[in-house]
């Protein structure tokens, strides 16, 4: 099953993803790190988030481009985190695929959920601000857009983490809650 | 009057397409859309009054949410990201449905629309 976890910045989204997971009691737990660390500051985000996941039995794979090529030594429980971090590696890193980014993406999340017996998605909502952003960015917003789009169709729940709490879009939330 | 609403490239033109059983490309002859950029051009309540009494007579009308980001500096923005989220509230009191996309998925906020 795959479930598409939207939200803004701070939403709470995260949180809700993992407990997802948590409350499945599938085992092995995945958590698929897609975030580049540019700096510092990244890199201490990153180590204290990893130790986070780690009490919680997440075990972390960093992928930041070429989902499709990402083999997992278990079928279990997968956490792809995030997917507005995957798009612009893919955009806009030299090792990502560039205009070919869309298919790369979806080949690789078709892959994810087939190497999963729960995959758990998280999106950014940024679609709301309106567009004027200098350079690049209204490319990255399409793509970006695209591919939650994409993903929505495909996944058998979608919500939205608004203050940390979910608002369902699609799917039977009561039917698989205890799935 | 049907108004589609939604975040920028949520799937709102493909939705009021797939509602009215046309293309994509045949759309303009019964909807207008991207109506939040005609907003800014209203010079003040009795402009965008009757800008929304005119757009009202369409079978359906789409505006891009624009009001979720940070208070823009820059004054001209502020009035038109004011301007449009009005006009969308003018919008949606005349409306018999009013319907929000969200990554391609339709919620109905006033109304119905046909199963």
């Amino acid at each position: 099953m795959m479930t598409l976890v939207m939200g803004g910045a701070a939403s709470g989204k995260s949180e809700f993803a993992e407990q997802l997971l948590l409350q499945s009691g599938i085992l092995p737990r995945y958590y698929i790190a897609t975030m580049q660390p540019f700096d510092e500051e990244c890199r201490l985000r990153i180590e204290k988030h990893r130790q986070m996941r780690a009490q919680k039995r997440f075990e972390t794979i960093e992928c930041y481009t070429g989902l499709a090529d990402l083999h997992l030594p278990q079928k279990g429980a997968v956490l792809l985190e995030c997917m507005s971090n995957l798009v612009a590696n893919e955009l806009y890193s030299p090792e990502g695929a560039g205009e070919e980014a869309l298919s790369a993406i979806l080949t690789g999340v078709e892959q994810l959920a087939a190497q999963s017996r729960q995959l758990v998605v998280v999106s950014n909502e940024v679609f709301s601000g309106g567009l004027d952003y200098a350079g690049d960015t209204g490319r990255y917003l399409r793509l970006l857009a695209e591919v939650n789009r994409k993903l929505a169709a495909r996944a058998h729940r979608v919500c939205e983490v608004v203050c940390g709490i979910p608002q369902e879009h699609k799917g039977g939330w009561q039917e698989h809650a205890d799935a | 009057m049907i108004f589609i609403t939604g975040p920028l490239y949520s799937g709102k033109r493909a939705f009021a397409a797939q509602l009215l059983h046309c293309t994509e490309q045949q759309l303009g002859q019964y909807a207008v859309w991207d109506v939040q950029q005609l907003a800014a051009d209203c010079a003040g309540t009795d402009d965008l009054t009757a800008l929304a009494d005119r757009l009202a007579a369409h079978p359906v009308v789409i505006a891009t949410e624009v009001g979720g980001g940070v208070v823009p500096v820059d004054e001209a923005q502020r009035a038109a990201r004011e301007a449009a989220g009005r006009l969308a509230c003018l919008l949606a009191a005349r409306a018999d449905t009013v319907v929000r996309l969200f990554c391609g998925l339709p919620t109905v906020l006033k109304g119905r629309i046909a199963p």
